[in-house]
């Protein structure tokens, strides 16, 4: 960020003529002024769309998932705007200043998110979740949801039946890589021999051929996959939220300077109520699904 | 032999590699980014706490690794002798294996994987197991084995004509003086290309991971995607050194054996 000021600063002082000696004062002079006006400039513009730390001033550059998801995103489209998670990046966005043109999507896999260095967004969002040990390699915003965990199945599942954590630990389960519902699985029910996948997609598969009997899902997502995406299969229980799992938070390059402002602005879009409307668009659960607490 | 031409060599590389080491690590840990790298990929407490799991991972690697040779060495060898069957009659297991290995050698192995692992159980085929683990090792088998048919098929072609000439004079069949006279010979001479697969194979029965198979790669992965941090992947990675650097030298001793026993033969 620093090399990036001093870059634009060698430019601005670049033109400024060198004809004679008697012109020295003058340019000396000129120099100074030209630097404290570029000083004051670059602590006018944090906080507004021209910050110097937004990967592009003026325009809010959001990474997220290729492809998206509903109801976290639907159409696979982020720019629509339609969804939970896109719906609360333009809320940021016109909180922060931006105009809904000004906001950049760049499509990443998760593994690409996660990877170390230098991030090509401001921040991401992907419903990544926030854990202590994740907090040391990136920095998050502060959480802006908290799902709850939903067991999902086809009909003829041993879990369709079951009660207590006892009998779900009989199903043979599979899990999605780079989500928390491994170590939920592991953490909550005491199950550590999970097939783990490396896309929603083997999950079904899996399923759909016997190979395992049930899969963790957080609710929303659970929602829309039993749905739209694999209408055989259904949300057979709730079960209890992981204390160590806070929740949702976007995601930055460690120690980015950004996530003050983006939380500011994430606190005021929370107080207007906004999420609340989002969540009662975009993920409204079935009242009467069971809950397995233990 | 002076201490000079014995010693010398040896004593000049040594104290190149180190010089090279120490010019490395000199270069590599005081860039600016050494302290992120060091702690994202070689922290010794996230290695300390993801090596359980990796090793626990690592025992399926090497348990699948030596199924799949048995299977692959096997089946291998019967393709390939059904290549090298000479007459009329055995054309249509000549034609079979050709297609065989033009298939299984022109398709992705992680695309055979997937093909089985995921397919096959779909298909709720009766008498027949449902395990994506069984269908995708299976892949692996029909892959690699089309690799080393071809190894095998070189080494009997490689076996002189005289060598059937003289089994038939002895009065042996086909199949005798494939058992007795070609083969031996024809295995002996491929080893140390077979052992290459060898070690190949080791590497990728990680493909069967994305079939859902907690091996060492999948479990370095999980604790990846929990702690962002990459130390995992180094533990498994060293772990795949620590069984293949040995088998390296091994296969190089068995070909300088090799080499060695042929020039004594040809003087």
């Amino acid at each position: 960020m620093k090399n990036r000021s001093a870059a634009r600063a060698t430019t601005l002082a670049k033109p400024l003529p060198a004809r004679s000696m008697a012109a020295l004062s003058l340019r000396v002079f000129g120099a100074v002024i030209a630097l404290m006006a570029l000083t004051t400039a670059l602590f006018a513009q944090e906080r507004t769309v021209n910050d110097p730390n937004l990967v592009t001033p003026g325009k809010l550059t959001v990474g997220t998932g290729d492809p998206v998801y509903a109801p976290w995103m639907l159409n696979n489209d982020p720019a629509g705007g339609e969804g939970f998670e896109n719906g609360l990046v333009y809320a940021l966005a016109a909180e922060m200043g931006f105009a809904p043109g000004d906001v950049v999507w760049t499509g990443n896999s998760f593994d690409q998110t996660i990877a170390p260095g230098p991030k090509d967004f401001d921040f991401a969002i992907q419903q990544i979740s926030v854990t202590g040990a994740r907090a040391q390699v990136v920095t998050f915003s502060d959480v802006y949801y908290q799902p709850e965990k939903a067991v999902i199945a086809l009909p003829g599942s041993p879990v369709i039946d079951a009660t207590s954590f006892d009998d779900l630990r009989t199903a043979r389960w599979g899990v999605t890589l780079g989500t928390t519902d491994a170590d939920y699985l592991e953490n909550i029910l005491g199950i550590s021999d999970a097939a783990v996948y490396s896309q929603q997609v083997d999950v079904f598969l899996a399923m759909q051929s016997g190979q395992i009997d049930a899969t963790v899902f957080a609710l929303p997502s659970a929602l829309f996959v039993t749905a739209v995406q694999v209408p055989d299969a259904e949300i057979t229980a709730l079960l209890p939220s992981d204390a160590n799992d806070r929740g949702h938070g976007l995601l930055f390059e460690y120690d980015n300077p950004l996530v003050d402002w983006v939380n500011d602005a994430l606190t005021n879009v929370i107080d207007a109520g906004t999420i609340e409307e989002l969540k009662a668009t975009y993920l409204v659960s079935d009242p009467d699904l069971p809950v397995i607490s233990e | 032999m002076s201490w000079q031409q014995r010693y010398l060599p040896a004593l000049i590389s040594v104290a190149s590699v180190t010089a090279m080491v120490i010019a490395l690590s000199y270069v590599v840990g005081g860039s600016e980014a050494w302290p992120r790298i060091q702690a994202q990929f070689f922290n010794l407490d996230a290695m300390r706490q993801a090596f359980p799991r990796v090793l626990g991972g690592f025992w399926t690697n090497l348990w699948l690794w030596g199924a799949g040779l048995v299977a692959i060495g096997i089946w291998a060898l019967v393709l390939a002798v059904m290549r090298s069957m000479t007459g009329p009659w055995f054309a249509p297991l000549r034609i079979f294996t050709m297609v065989y290995v033009d298939l299984f050698r022109g398709i992705p192995a992680l695309l055979l994987v997937l093909l089985f692992g995921f397919g096959i159980p779909a298909l709720n085929l009766s008498g027949l197991p449902s395990s994506g683990l069984f269908w995708g090792f299976v892949a692996m088998v029909l892959s690699y084995s089309a690799y080393a048919c071809e190894i095998y098929r070189a080494g009997i072609d490689a076996v002189h004509d005289g060598q059937r000439a003289a089994a038939k004079a002895l009065g042996l069949g086909q199949w005798q003086t494939m058992w007795y006279a070609v083969l031996p010979q024809a295995i002996r001479n491929v080893i140390p290309a077979l052992l290459n697969l060898v070690v190949a194979l080791q590497k990728d029965v990680v493909l069967l991971s994305v079939i859902g198979v907690r091996d060492a790669v999948r479990e370095a992965q999980i604790f990846t995607a929990s702690t962002f941090n990459y130390s995992s992947l180094v533990v498994a990675a060293l772990l795949f050194m620590a069984t293949s650097i040995p088998l390296a030298r091994l296969t190089d001793h068995l070909a300088r054996r090799d080499r060695a026993r042929r020039t004594q033969g040809a003087g």
